[in-house]
């Protein structure tokens, strides 16, 4: 149905208890659906299922399959995939582990991804690569964007590091569209300068877009304004991919008629409002020159961690707060970086904890920040942050 | 006065963090004392919690809905530990996919919930009727 509506790839998004490797439970789940006609899974069984059955669910596609996941030990569900025929793996040892994960060993989710890259890489070819992709929209909930960007630049270069070949790049559409456009320029520089910077020249790089991947509206009518509006976003970025939304998004799994309307409704966008002249103003160019400089501030510092391998300095940029996704489920997140919204709704860093925001950048950040006159309401503050966290609903 | 205690967290292998972190802030603010279990919990992790913080409340949350795998029977531990009157609130996306609102509210009654909030996005509401409840104190029930 997806692909009658015009999606150029099939996502497949797979179940929760799949993602943490609870294969028996998926398995009881699946077992119950069936009896019960009613599901009990968020997502599709893809180990339980396996390849087999899954193969012969797309023989007659003649479109690339993504799969989604959020696991942080992906290895038997990719050698799954690969089998399936799949050839888009979404995810990396970082933005699998950080948002997805109470407790998983990043060291260890590492070397799990690090194989995931390897058989991703052994399986490519020049003609027929398989492509790796991260999730940068990570918690999907007030990251700043350099730290998705950081995020970005390192797993595309631990990927290359194992024979990757077609590595895409993505961030979640941020509330704000000043701080959209200035996010993909800065993002599809930065990839291709350190790609470039680290001889793996040869990978090609991709830029895809999350359509609002935080909070949602509950009224169709409003996330239907919201979609096409990330659409006509995807299409001022100039974006290779656009990984799309519902209106049911808020409400739950949404069923294939409302996947394939969604989609419907993107096209329509893509075809009627194409763009071609790139955007800029002051403030664009304002925020791209701050998110690069604090990106590139970020991976520096990152770079110049001890570690013998890359991976190793990348875990201990986590372990000591270098790397801080608000919102975070994981244990050993540091959570004292605190971010808020500008009067434009960008996201701002009010304090950075210990991610290494230059003294300038920071005052950079605090000048918006002051543009925003609401700060010191009467509201207890929970309401101030669930403001800032459903910009959008 | 001591502060009245609220043992909060999130069920199943579910990592929606987000009104988790809220909630609490919300409580606190409120002038409740948190006890929060964080992410991914077994039916277990509240009960036992509760018995130990000797909690007058428990918010249970889940998004991804895996709460109606989960929560069949919550209440019957409570009672076999020999704290029945706990207040057993939960909230989120309580099934997976969409369904009518009041079979989901039944359900979760049934369950032995004392209060459902399905796709309910004000907190604000919940700690207005907690406030009330503990107000009435056993009685209520
Ligand atoms: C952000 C988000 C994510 C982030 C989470 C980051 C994090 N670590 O927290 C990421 C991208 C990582 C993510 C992942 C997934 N997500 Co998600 N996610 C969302 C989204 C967009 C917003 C959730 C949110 O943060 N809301 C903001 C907070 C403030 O609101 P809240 O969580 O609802 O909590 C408030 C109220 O509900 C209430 N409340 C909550 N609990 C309780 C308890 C009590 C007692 C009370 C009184 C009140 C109460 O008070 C809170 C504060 O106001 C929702 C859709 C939506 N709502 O728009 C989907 C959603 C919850 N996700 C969903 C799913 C399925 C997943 C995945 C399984 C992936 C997938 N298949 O797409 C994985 C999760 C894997 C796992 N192990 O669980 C589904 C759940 C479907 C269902 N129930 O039928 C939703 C509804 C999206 C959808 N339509 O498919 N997700």
């Amino acid at each position: 149905m997806l692909d009658s509506a015009g999606a150029d790839f099939i996502p497949l998004t797979i179940d929760s208890y799949t993602r943490q490797n609870q294969y028996d439970i998926a398995a009881e789940l699946l077992e119950r659906s069936e009896e019960k006609q009613s599901s009990f899974l968020n997502g599709y069984p893809l180990v339980v299922h396996g390849w087999e059955l899954t193969r012969e669910l797309y023989r007659d596609l003649n479109k690339p399959v993504s799969l989604r996941h959020g696991t942080p030990d992906a290895r038997l569900l990719v050698e799954v995939a690969l089998a399936s025929g799949i050839a888009e793996i979404e995810g990396g040892g970082l933005c699998y582990c950080i948002p997805y994960s109470e407790g998983f060993p990043l060291d260890r989710c590492l070397l799990y991804w690090q194989y995931v890259d390897r058989i991703c890489a052994v399986h490519s070819t020049d003609e027929a690569p398989i492509h790796r992709e991260s999730f940068g929209p990570l918690t999907a909930t007030m990251v700043p964007p350099a730290i998705a960007l950081a995020v970005q630049v390192v797993e595309a270069l631990l990927a290359a590091e194992q024979g990757v070949l077609s590595f895409a790049a993505s961030f979640g559409q941020t509330g704000s569209t000043i701080q959209d456009i200035a996010t993909a320029r800065v993002l599809r520089t930065l990839i291709r300068r350190y790609l470039d910077r680290f001889d793996f020249g040869h990978v090609r790089s991709y830029l895809v877009f999350h359509q609002w991947m935080g909070q949602f509206p509950t009224e169709r009518s409003k996330a239907a304004a919201l979609i096409a509006c990330a659409a006509q976003n995807a299409c001022v970025i100039g974006a290779d991919k656009i990984v799309v939304k519902t209106v049911d998004e808020a409400l739950g799994v949404p069923d294939p008629e409302v996947n394939a309307d969604a989609v419907e409704s993107v096209r329509y966008v893509f075809d009627r409002f194409r763009w071609v002249e790139p955007v800029t103003s002051t403030s664009i160019e304002a925020e791209i020159d701050l998110i690069e400089s604090e990106t590139v501030g970020i991976l520096e510092a990152i770079f110049d961690l001890p570690g013998d391998v890359f991976w190793e300095s990348v875990h201990r940029a986590f372990q000591t707060g270098l790397i801080d996704v608000p919102y975070s489920p994981h244990a050993d997140n540091a959570n004292r970086l605190v971010s808020m919204r500008d009067a434009n709704g960008s996201i701002r860093i009010k304090d950075p904890g210990h991610v290494p925001i230059s003294e300038g950048d920071l005052k950079r950040e605090h000048g918006l920040l002051a543009l925003r006159e609401d700060l010191d309401g009467a509201d207890p503050s929970f309401r101030r942050l669930l403001h800032d966290i459903g910009i959008m609903a | 006065m001591s502060q009245e205690r609220i043992v909060l967290g999130v069920i199943g292998d579910d990592i929606h963090v987000v009104g988790n972190r809220i909630i609490q802030l919300a409580l606190e603010e409120s002038g409740y004392r948190v006890f929060n279990l964080r992410a991914r919990n077994r039916p277990e992790h509240f009960y036992q919690a509760a018995l130990e913080v000797n909690a007058q409340a428990v918010f249970v949350s889940s998004l991804n809905g895996e709460g109606e795998y989960w929560c069949s029977d919550f209440r019957k531990p409570f009672i076999d530990l020999g704290i029945p009157d706990t207040l057993l609130y939960i909230g989120g996306n309580l099934v997976v996919g969409k369904r009518d609102r009041g079979d989901v509210l039944r359900l979760f009654k049934q369950y032995g919930f004392d209060r459902v909030y399905h796709q309910e996005p004000d907190i604000g509401v919940a700690i207005a009727d907690l406030r009330n409840d503990l107000g009435h104190g056993k009685a209520k029930r």
